[in-house]
């Protein structure tokens, strides 16, 4: 099969000739909000130029006829219509090909951007001469195409250059920045900013009077000269190459795709340029990490229907309360109130409310200061949080978050409070880590509507929630908290209660080897080094420092409890015992003080090990560990899902996103894995001994 | 027939203005009354019909503050809003009005009250510079724009601070109180002791937790305020009475020991209708029994409309003055409140037992945001009501321009 344009038949867009003077091209992709580029999109894009090129009008506005989106790219099912490199590097070129000749139009060209113009999207955008967009908070724009492991492919890689310079679009590509509409202005990724009443206005008059235009590589002479001047743009592409190998350890193939495309495009021309575009397209998008990172974007996108599977529909809360206004309360009140929810903090004393409720402020105020919420927004943001030392306003909440100390006294005390505080149909969420939600409820008057709700630190930041569901839980008190997390705009799973649930169980597992390896000789910064040369963000034991010794001991302890599971000895616990805090109290296992930190040497010593020799697949090793106990979940019924076990260690885990999860990475190594499990089984100990569906052989993705 | 009742009312510390709520405007004061007003009256947001809110040293940013709490809250932008003003009556005026809606029907829950913060006064430009500034906005050119400012003199340019004079008499506040001692014949040792006595009852409102319930923190910079901070707890009638006058210095009575002081708050009141207060199994309902306002000549005794306001609103309630068992009144002056005691006896409207007027202190002790103590007034009463299980209450407040008002509540079964 080959990629043949002409033989699709077209549908999405068309040419309006409107008054005559200033045309117009509308995309209005059937049945599809956001204008997805597909074969006969592209085939009726073509069609349009080529009627605007004929009609000859004296200027021509490329428009959406969706509401607030002009277009978010390639449609993704693309990869298999056209599932050879050699095919999609032949769309990469007819994309190509349809947007030189947009810019070859001899009319000028506005494109009105009435909402968010991303990866293909925006390559169309930047063929027009200029671009105008609407003035509204939701509105991106950009090139984010390596977060899915592609490259732009319809020349952005080359026109982006052109326009704002080549530093400034290596730091869009390769950051898959989306910019705000003031922030696109500023950044020259538009040239006026309307408000979107009159955005067809502007776009019309910027069209008839607006001249056609030469790109200028950028505003300061700088700019310019990275852009145009080749010992300049060598040295900036040199220092991109070198901070991108730091940062992505080599694991992440398109990032040094965008850079080759433009060294080649700026040096020897733009056809050129374009070629090693469409080449690196085709390579990149049958690479296994975009197929794997393509996945994951797919599994994100639909899990908000997903998390919600099998349960009743359910309305977000708007009025909700949270206990405990730390580090976790006040990032849960802020991300509710961001939602539009109304949120009643409440902590002991008015010193901890006051840090709390100043907490919201400062991430508010930070979010806007980044431009991802709107300044009078965060104003109104900050309002819909109110503080309180005792349970008044909580009676009129729908879901309460508990989200005090990790202790199951302490929590028990709390949700008995809660339970005289509260009305009978609201939810209780209890935000742990670790501690069953069924222990929690013990001793409940209505245990059914308490559920649990993990949230992960800091709550800003972390994509995921862990919806926990206990036995006795009412679906619909399920369904709410589900409901509820997906308004703060997480990804959310559902699992079922147990010691550590889904995610820290087998975080926790993986952690307990690490230092296990420790006991047989390992040193403590090759285990770090080799996981993160794997692809994982922090090696486990720096991550245990991180989080510090004692809520890793507790967490352990608790996991350890997990039935049929062999954990070996906990040696967090011996270190917590010896008086080792973690990075806060300056040593764990390693030591803070300086500069740099530095191995304790007093690790060993607690765990009678002496530091010989790394087993050089350490990473390899504890990967599997963490894989096969991922699988366990799965087969005990802890997951609903293979898809719901990768986004959990993905996004609340960090397991390197290049694999695609635990699952798909299982699915990858094949009986590679079953075999190295079965190895370790024998030398190490039981606890490697595959799962049952990987001793099967079963399959978790078609 | 329908009825408004309250479900609640919380206020803000009562502050010293340019102290702790110096740099907060009146819409945040505003808010974080009406915030706790509906938390702590359990309700959510989406239920509420309206906002009537008073205010009376407008800020020229805000043309309807009522309106802008429900934007600064982000409540439900479907709660339409309007701001009162009858001076220091304001919030009576939010209140009335708020019932009124809810009795004929067109609202079912409420939300009234008022907020003032004399810390940030608005100041303006005289007359002729700023109708200078509009000709030179208008102006098109840049000579015309200049020649606007032709005939502006340098006095022209000094700032302007809100009224404090009566406009009709030019009397200031104070004055307009020295006038009412006068003919009243109130004497300095009987407002120093008025003015000791609402300082004393205060403090223990406070000190038994019972306003204590009604002021909720407000939390600001990492800090928060809780408590009034105009209460004297070691005030004593001697030390009232070396206070010099302020306003007729030769032969005058009224000192800053018993005059109601500048003050920063807000105050906000949760009317519901007596029908949906019941559904919702809400108890200790105060029912709106009857208002009223009245008005004099402000050139004769400005502040004493209450005692006209009072018999009409009990003639509407079909009760005697006998039969309230607790009396609000707002403090503007300690010779004030007795010459609206004298006023009362003198027009046969009957004398009131002293013992049952604010009971936890007034405006002297307490202080008093312009646009607030209406509210506040109102809260109070229906709050020892309910504690007294005392069935009829009554507040009044006093205003600027003539004005009184005049409340009747009834504790319902």
């Amino acid at each position: 099969m080959t990629v043949d344009i002409a033989s699709i038949a077209p549908a999405g867009a068309s040419y309006e000739p409107g008054d005559g003077v200033v045309g117009r091209i509308v995309i209005d992709r059937p049945n599809d909000s956001v204008n997805s580029i597909d074969p006969p999109l592209i085939a009726a894009l073509f069609g349009a130029v080529a009627a605007a090129r004929a009609a000859r009008p004296r200027g021509l506005v490329l428009a959406s006829a969706k509401p607030d989106t002009f277009s978010g790219g390639a449609d993704l099912k693309l990869l298999s219509i056209w599932p050879s490199a050699a095919e999609l590097t032949e769309a990469s070129r007819a994309m190509q090909r349809l947007c030189d000749e947009i810019a070859a139009l001899p009319c000028t060209s506005v494109a009105a951007l009435n909402g968010s113009a991303l990866a293909g999207g925006y390559e169309l955008a930047l063929a027009c001469d200029w671009r105008v967009a609407a003035d509204t908070p939701e509105l991106r724009v950009g090139l984010p195409e390596v977060q899915l492991g592609l490259i732009p492919a319809a020349g952005g890689t080359q026109r982006l250059a052109r326009l704002v310079g080549l530093p400034r679009a290596l730091d869009l590509i390769l950051g898959a920045r989306r910019l705000s509409a003031r922030r696109a202005l500023r950044a020259g990724l538009v040239d006026e900013l309307a408000q979107p009443a009159v955005l067809e206005r502007a776009a019309y008059d910027r069209a008839l009077k607006g001249a056609k235009r030469e790109p200028a590589g950028g505003r300061s002479a700088l700019e310019r000269a990275a852009t145009f001047v080749a010992p300049a743009r060598a040295l900036a592409l040199r220092q991109a190459r070198a901070r991108l190998m730091k940062e992505t350890r080599g694991h992440y193939p398109a990032p040094p795709r965008v850079l080759d495309a433009l060294a080649i495009g700026l040096a020897r021309g733009m056809p050129a340029g374009l070629d090693a575009e469409a080449r690196a397209f085709g390579e990149l998008a049958t690479s296994d990490v975009a197929r794997n990172l393509i996945a994951l974007f797919f599994l994100t996108t639909r899990q908000r229907r997903a998390s919600s599977e099998g349960l009743p529909r359910a309305d977000a809360p708007r009025d909700v309360a949270v206990v405990g206004a730390g580090l976790m309360g006040s990032g849960i009140a802020q991300a509710a109130a961001v939602a539009g929810m109304t949120v009643r903090m409440r902590d002991v004393d008015d010193a901890a409310l006051a840090r709390g409720l100043g907490a919201v402020r400062a991430l508010t105020t930070e979010a806007s200061r980044k431009g991802a919420i709107e300044r009078r927004e965060s104003a109104r943001v900050i309002a819909r949080v109110s503080g309180t030392t005792d349970y008044s306003g909580f009676a009129r909440a729908e879901l309460v978050i508990e989200a005090v100390f990790e202790e199951l006294g302490l929590k028990r005390r709390v949700l008995g409070e809660l339970e005289a505080a509260t009305r009978d149909d609201a939810v209780i969420a209890s935000n742990t880590s670790a501690l069953p939600i069924a222990e929690i409820a013990t001793g409940a008057r209505r245990p059914e509507r308490v559920v649990g709700m993990h949230f992960f630190s800091p709550v800003h930041r972390m994509p995921l929630v862990e919806v926990v569901r206990t036995e006795r839980a009412e679906p619909w008190a399920v369904a709410r908290v589900v409901a509820a997390a997906n308004a703060l705009g997480t990804t959310v799973i559902v699992v079922r209660d147990g010691p550590g649930f889904y995610t820290t169980r087998i975080l926790g597992l993986m952690l307990g080897e690490a230092t296990h390896l420790l006991e047989q000789g390992a040193r403590i910064e090759d285990v770090d080094r080799a996981m993160t040369a794997f692809g994982w963000p922090v090696g486990p034991l720096a991550l245990i420092d991180e989080v510090g010794l004692a809520v890793a001991r507790h967490a352990g302890d608790t996991v350890a409890a997990a039935a049929g599971i062999d954990a070996p000895r906990n040696a967090v616990a011996l270190l917590a015992e010896a008086g080792l805090e973690g990075k806060r109290g300056g040593a764990g296992f390693y030591l803070y003080g300086g500069r740099r930190r530095v191995p304790n040497p007093r690790v060993y010593e607690l765990l009678g090990a002496a530091p010989a020799a790394t087993p050089p697949d350490v990473a390899e090793r504890l990967t599997a560990l963490f894989v096969n106990a991922a699988v366990r979940c799965l087969d005990e019924g802890v997951l609903r899902s293979a898809g719901d076990g990768d986004l959990g260690a993905v996004l609340g885990l960090g397991f390197p996103p290049f694999l695609g999860g635990p699952f798909r990475y299982a699915d990858a190594r094949g009986a590679a894995l079953v075999e190295r499990l079965r190895a370790l089984a024998a030398s190490a100990g039981a606890r490697y001994e595959p799962a049952a569906s990987l001793a099967s052989g079963r399959r978790f993705f078609s | 027939m329908r009825r408004a009742v309250i479900a609640g009312g919380w206020r803000t510390p009562f502050v010293k203005a340019g102290t702790d709520f110096a740099d907060a405007d009146v819409l945040e004061l505003a808010s974080a009354a009406t915030a706790e007003t509906l938390a702590r009256s359990e309700t959510p947001s989406s239920s509420i019909d309206e906002i009537v809110y008073g205010n009376v040293s407008r800020p020229v940013a805000y043309h309807n503050l009522a309106r802008e709490i429900v934007l600064a809250l982000g409540l439900p932008t479907s709660i339409y809003a309007s701001s009162v003003g009858m001076a220091c009556a304001s919030a009576c005026v939010a209140i009335t009005d708020a019932a009124d809606h809810i009795a004929v029907g067109t609202a079912n829950a409420v939300l009234a009250g008022g907020a003032e913060s004399l810390s940030n006064v608005p100041i303006t430009y005289s007359p002729k510079l700023a109708r200078a500034l509009v000709a030179a906005s208008q102006a098109r050119t840049l000579p015309r724009k200049a020649s606007s400012f032709a005939h502006i003199r340098l006095g022209d340019l000094a700032p302007v601070a809100p009224g404090i004079r009566e406009t009709s008499t030019g009397l200031t506040m104070g004055e307009s109180a020295e006038r009412m001692a006068g003919i009243n014949a109130i004497g300095r040792e009987a407002q120093d002791r008025w003015s000791l006595r609402s300082h004393q009852r205060a403090a223990a409102g406070w000190d038994d937790g019972r306003l204590a319930a009604e002021v909720v923190p407000v939390f600001r910079h990492g800090a928060v305020v809780r408590t009034d901070t105009h209460i004297r707890r070691d005030t004593t009638l001697e030390r009232l009475a070396s206070l010099r006058p302020v306003f007729d210095r030769a032969h005058g009575t009224i000192t800053a020991g018993n005059a109601s002081p500048l003050t920063d708050g807000a105050a906000t009141v949760l009317l519901l209708s007596e029908e949906r207060a019941r559904a919702e199994g809400r108890t200790g309902l105060v029912a709106i029994r009857s208002y009223a306002y009245a008005a004099v000549d402000p050139a004769d005794q400005l502040l004493i409309a209450p005692a006209y306001a009072i018999p009409i609103a009990l003639s509407r309630a079909g009760l005697a003055l006998g039969e309230i068992g607790l009396v609000e009144m707002h403090e503007a002056f300690a010779a004030q409140v007795l010459s609206t005691f004298q006023v009362l006896e003198r027009n046969g409207v009957g004398a009131i037992d002293q013992e049952r007027v604010n009971v936890m202190g007034g405006s002297i002790a307490l202080g008093h945001p312009f646009g607030a103590t209406g509210a506040r007034v109102v809260t109070t009463l229906a709050n020892e009501m309910r504690r007294r299980g005392t069935q009829f209450g009554m507040a009044t407040v006093c205003a600027a321009g003539g004005n009184g008002a005049a409340i009747v509540l009834e504790l319902l079964a």
